[in-house]
């Protein structure tokens, strides 16, 4: 019986890596529209940031608005490891081949440079709660974001190496060491974004083998970790921490590490979107501002905080939407009022749907359109 | 192994909820801490499970400091409790409540859960069938999967204590156990403790307004009014001490100051 559920479970892996791999080389074929294929993949990378959200937001119930922080700090180290892998490969066209090279890099990077960051924005959660950690993790991205955007470019151009060189000499540390960190931050380009070594674009390296993949990964682990003791107790944490104390769950253990894989989703996701094919070739950080981790957590109260398949259904949902509005903005009619109101725009109307959808939800579904419960999965079914 | 309170005191501001407070649980023992409303009975829950930190005094359990440890460890350390409002997970099932009770000594790990190792899903197994057994011990297995919070008032008390039998305790401290609970209810929970500590060998320390099961159940019972040890005794000692009585009549204090002695 094991046995057979061993192999299944194979057999869906195998199917799914194939079937991703087909993808990569069949997709422009399938799909020639490119503003089509960048819907799809773009899909699935909101599923990714959906996803890695709802450990803190749904499981552990903590109250994270900053993931566009993770997302940041796993884009840029994703964009800055391409980039230079691709530099040391001799250039040239990203193929699949060094794809498989090139991506392990990238993620791994990705993934450690964010759960580094979400460790240390972890710590306070242990006694900040509800609003409070909402405002430490919104400060955090926001922090990310203006370290990158507002770093000094242009004028002379030193090369990090030799700043670097010039902390300690003399005695002097201080001030060399800020020297050389505004100096290595000028290299991810401040606000006009980070455009890969010699500006010449990041390398797009992950096709939808990768994309879809990790998407796919991303959901496999999310359901594991729910449907997990260590799911669970994360679960009785949330509903009162004091019990869960008593009965030997450390609370400062399992929200730490749930923060730290949250981080680490995060940061993948936003590897898988810097390295998109088909994607922007430039990472800028007004990507990552407060909208973008106002769609995230939109994304995981939509489709109710905790239930895996409700957090696929909302990263798609909020991805659709964005760009059914842009499909309406280039709509004849919309162009024809533009031309006669200048400042209508249509991207506000994104924000009132939400809205409405968001107030509505609350008022007739508080807990999300699953609630905590999955799609697929009967209510008793043992867990 | 003992568990002994020595000379513990805690203030929260200006008031002194706990003062210089002494008793020792011996193993294997039931063992009532009484006193009227705001004595400081539930603090010393709090003191002993390291919900708070003592002021002054000592907390050990065999030769194991306890007012240094945190709830998590002093769980693991083998002792349990009850709330005395419950405090159970509410979105989880009965059986899960007790699930995540073995979870932090039992569990095979965050690793394993990803990777569904097979000594996962063993360790899986056996704890699954620890706590039906100890469902239907406490006669609420047929209601495993269903909500918690479906349960009766009476089944989740019941369900707090296995809960915490479930964390294999040296020490269980039941938190006013009877409250809510009607006379034959009550009746029953006296057999039960006596049952859980004969059963599982652990000594049971019992806050409890309700004199028919202290007196009941106890073997030795520990008096505290504002904050304060007035007294310690068997049953029968405690129902004849004078300060005692003036404490819980509401006697004049003075005249209960002048009252002897009951202390054992």
């Amino acid at each position: 019986m094991r046995r057979s559920i061993a192999w299944v479970g194979v057999a869906v892996a195998i199917g799914i890596a194939v079937t991703a791999g087909a993808l990569d080389f069949g997709l422009d074929a399938l799909v020639p529209d490119s503003s089509l294929r960048q819907l799809f993949m773009l899909a699935c990378c909101n599923v990714v940031v959906a996803l890695s959200l709802n450990v803190i937001n749904g499981m552990a119930g903590q109250f994270s608005i900053g993931h566009a922080g993770f997302l940041a700090l796993g884009a840029y180290s994703a964009a800055i490891v391409t980039s230079h892998a691709h530099e040391a490969l001799g250039g040239g066209e990203p193929t699949f081949a060094r794809s498989l090279l090139v991506m392990p890099l990238a993620l791994v990077t990705a993934a450690v440079v964010a759960g580094a960051f979400g460790f240390l924005v972890g710590l306070p959660s242990l006694r900040l709660k509800g609003d409070y950690l909402a405002i430490v993790t919104l400060g955090f991205a926001e922090i990310v974001r203006l370290v990158i955007a507002t770093a000094a470019i242009g004028g002379d151009v030193e090369s990090p190496a030799r700043a670097w060189g010039h902390v300690g000499e003399g005695g002097a540390v201080v001030r060399p060491f800020f020297h050389a960190v505004s100096v290595s931050l000028a290299q991810l380009g401040g606000q006009n974004g980070y455009a890969g070594v010699h500006d010449a674009g990041v390398p797009l390296y992950a096709g939808p083998f990768w994309i879809v993949g990790l998407a796919a990964l991303a959901f496999a682990i999310a359901w594991r970790l729910k449907f997990s003791g260590w799911g669970r107790a994360l679960r009785a944490l949330r509903e009162d921490e004091v019990a869960a104390a008593a009965v030997g769950v450390d609370p400062t253990r399992y929200k730490v590490t749930s923060f730290v894989i949250s981080a680490m989703g995060g940061g993948i996701a936003g590897a898988m979107i810097a390295t998109m094919r088909d994607g922007s070739p430039i990472v800028q950080p007004d990507s990552f501002g407060f909208a973008a981790s106002f769609d995230a957590v939109t994304m995981v109260i939509l489709g109710g905080s905790g239930s895996v398949t409700g957090a696929v259904l909302g990263g798609l949902f909020v991805t659709f939407t964005v760009k059914a509005i842009e499909l309406a903005q280039r709509a004849p009619a919309v162009e024809a009022l533009h031309a006669r109101y200048a400042s209508l725009d249509l991207n506000a109307l994104r924000m009132m749907i939400y809205a409405a959808v968001l107030v509505t939800l609350m008022v007739r579904r508080p807990e999300g359109l699953f609630g905590e419960r999955e799609a697929f999965r009967s209510r008793g079914a043992k867990t | 192994m003992n568990l002994v309170v020595e000379r513990v005191s805690k203030s929260f501001g200006g008031i002194r909820a706990v003062s210089d407070v002494s008793f020792t649980v011996p193993a294997r023992s039931i063992f009532g801490l009484i006193g009227p409303n705001g004595a400081g009975k539930t603090t010393v829950f709090n003191l002993v499970t390291g919900v708070y930190a003592p002021d002054a005094g000592s907390l050990r359990f065999g030769d194991r400091d306890l007012a240094r440890l945190s709830p998590s460890r002093i769980a693991a350390a083998g002792i349990a409790r009850t709330f005395q409002n419950v405090r159970l997970f509410a979105q989880l099932t009965v059986v899960e409540n007790l699930l995540v009770a073995c979870e932090a000594h039992e569990g095979a790990g965050l690793f394993a859960a990803l990777v569904r190792s097979r000594t996962q899903l063993a360790a899986e197994g056996t704890m699954r069938a620890r706590a039906v057994e100890l469902l239907r011990v406490f006669g609420m297995d047929a209601a495993a999967e269903a909500p918690a919070t479906s349960l009766s008032y009476g089944d989740q008390r019941r369900l707090e204590i296995a809960r915490a039998m479930m964390t294999a305790p040296k020490v269980l401290l039941l938190d006013e156990p009877a409250a809510g609970m009607n006379s034959g209810e009550a009746d029953g929970l006296r057999t039960q403790i006596r049952w859980v500590r004969d059963t599982f060998n652990v000594a049971v320390v019992l806050v409890e307004h309700n004199m028919s099961v202290v007196m009941g159940v106890c073997e030795e019972v520990h008096v505290l009014d504002h904050g304060e040890s007035i007294a310690q005794g068997t049953p029968a000692e405690i129902k004849a001490s004078p300060k005692v009585i003036a404490a819980y009549l509401g006697e004049d204090e003075d005249d209960a100051r002048e009252a002897p002695e009951a202390r054992a």
